[in-house]
């Protein structure tokens, strides 16, 4: 089950970001919390073993430092979470 | 442009019946709800103005017409044939698109949509005013999440009234825990909040409790 681990997490980090911009007004979420989450991510092996996933993690957690909009970070964690999923890792998803 | 008042128990019930006046289809209409009670609710849907939803009357909107053209642009490259249309007096800037087996732009619970919505916001960012944003919608599929959503809240209240205890719902995205913020806000007798971390964050329904004298 390759990659799941890492899909669950990646979704996470993705949600974070999402409620960021679509705000339902019933939580506050900081950058620290988001870069957290993307941390979390980094830390499983499982990102190694498909290309490109750590790389995009990495340009993630880079975005949310630098205070890039949270479109460009969930755009960034969207590429490596399909870039997970087309490296033949398992998901909840379709 | 033509509207009707429509009226049911429920929300579908009163768009439905909008629906039949008009002899239109849910992909053609704007609906906003005028009232949404426990017994009955009362809703209003307009005719979408085809012509002027197409992308031939956006040039008074630069942006629209941008925003259309990229997504229809990015749709393409996707090999999706879909038609994208900018909603008329959509506040924030709304794009429909629409076409047939449009399924797979939804994806499992909007994640796809929700991905190429920013997309899209990152495409045309640059054209944008700060804090301004493109929604994206698919066959309007998040106005129906929203209608639906809220008829879970209403049920849920309705609920909550008779047997005074609290109802947990499904981990819902923001603008759905959203929608059923606004729904019940106006109910004197439950109140939501929501617990839980994203992306398993649930809104809870429950009975109000009276001012402290």
């Amino acid at each position: 089950m390759t990659g799941r681990a890492a899909a669950v997490r990646i979704r996470k980090a993705i949600a974070l970001v999402n409620a960021v911009e679509d705000g339902a007004g019933d939580e506050e979420i900081t950058p620290t919390e988001i870069a957290e989450a993307i941390r979390d991510c980094l830390e499983l092996r499982e990102v190694d073993d498909v290309a490109n996933v750590r790389r995009y993690l990495g340009e993630a957690l880079d975005a949310v430092s630098d205070g890039m909009p949270a479109d460009f970070v969930a755009m960034t964690l969207y590429a490596a979470l399909g870039a997970l999923q087309e490296g033949g890792a398992t998901s909840s998803s379709n | 442009m033509r509207s009707a008042e429509g009226r049911g128990r429920t929300l579908d019930e009163a768009v439905d019946a909008a629906l039949i006046e008009l002899g239109e289809s849910r992909r053609n209409v704007d609906i906003k709800v005028l009232n949404e009670g426990t017994e009955e609710t009362v809703v209003e849907v307009t005719v979408i103005d085809q012509a002027g939803a197409s992308g031939a009357a956006a040039p008074a909107d630069g942006k629209g017409e941008l925003a259309r053209a990229l997504v229809e642009g990015l749709l393409k490259h996707m090999g999706v044939r879909a038609q994208v249309t900018t909603r008329p007096g959509s506040e924030p800037m709304t794009l429909d698109i629409s076409g047939r087996d449009l399924g797979a732009l939804i994806g499992w619970r909007g994640e796809t949509l929700r991905a190429l919505q920013s997309v899209t916001n990152v495409m045309v960012g640059r054209h944008l005013g700060e804090g301004e944003r493109i929604i994206v919608d698919v066959e309007r599929y998040r106005q129906r999440r929203e209608h639906t959503v809220r008829e879970i809240a209403l049920r849920a209240a309705r609920q909550v009234k008779m047997t005074g205890d609290a109802i947990t719902l499904d981990a819902m995205q923001p603008f759905e825990r959203r929608a059923i913020h606004l729904a019940l806000e106006g109910d004197p007798e439950v109140t939501s909040s929501s617990i839980g971390e994203e992306p398993e964050r649930r809104v809870v329904v429950g009975l109000r409790k009276p001012a402290a004298e």
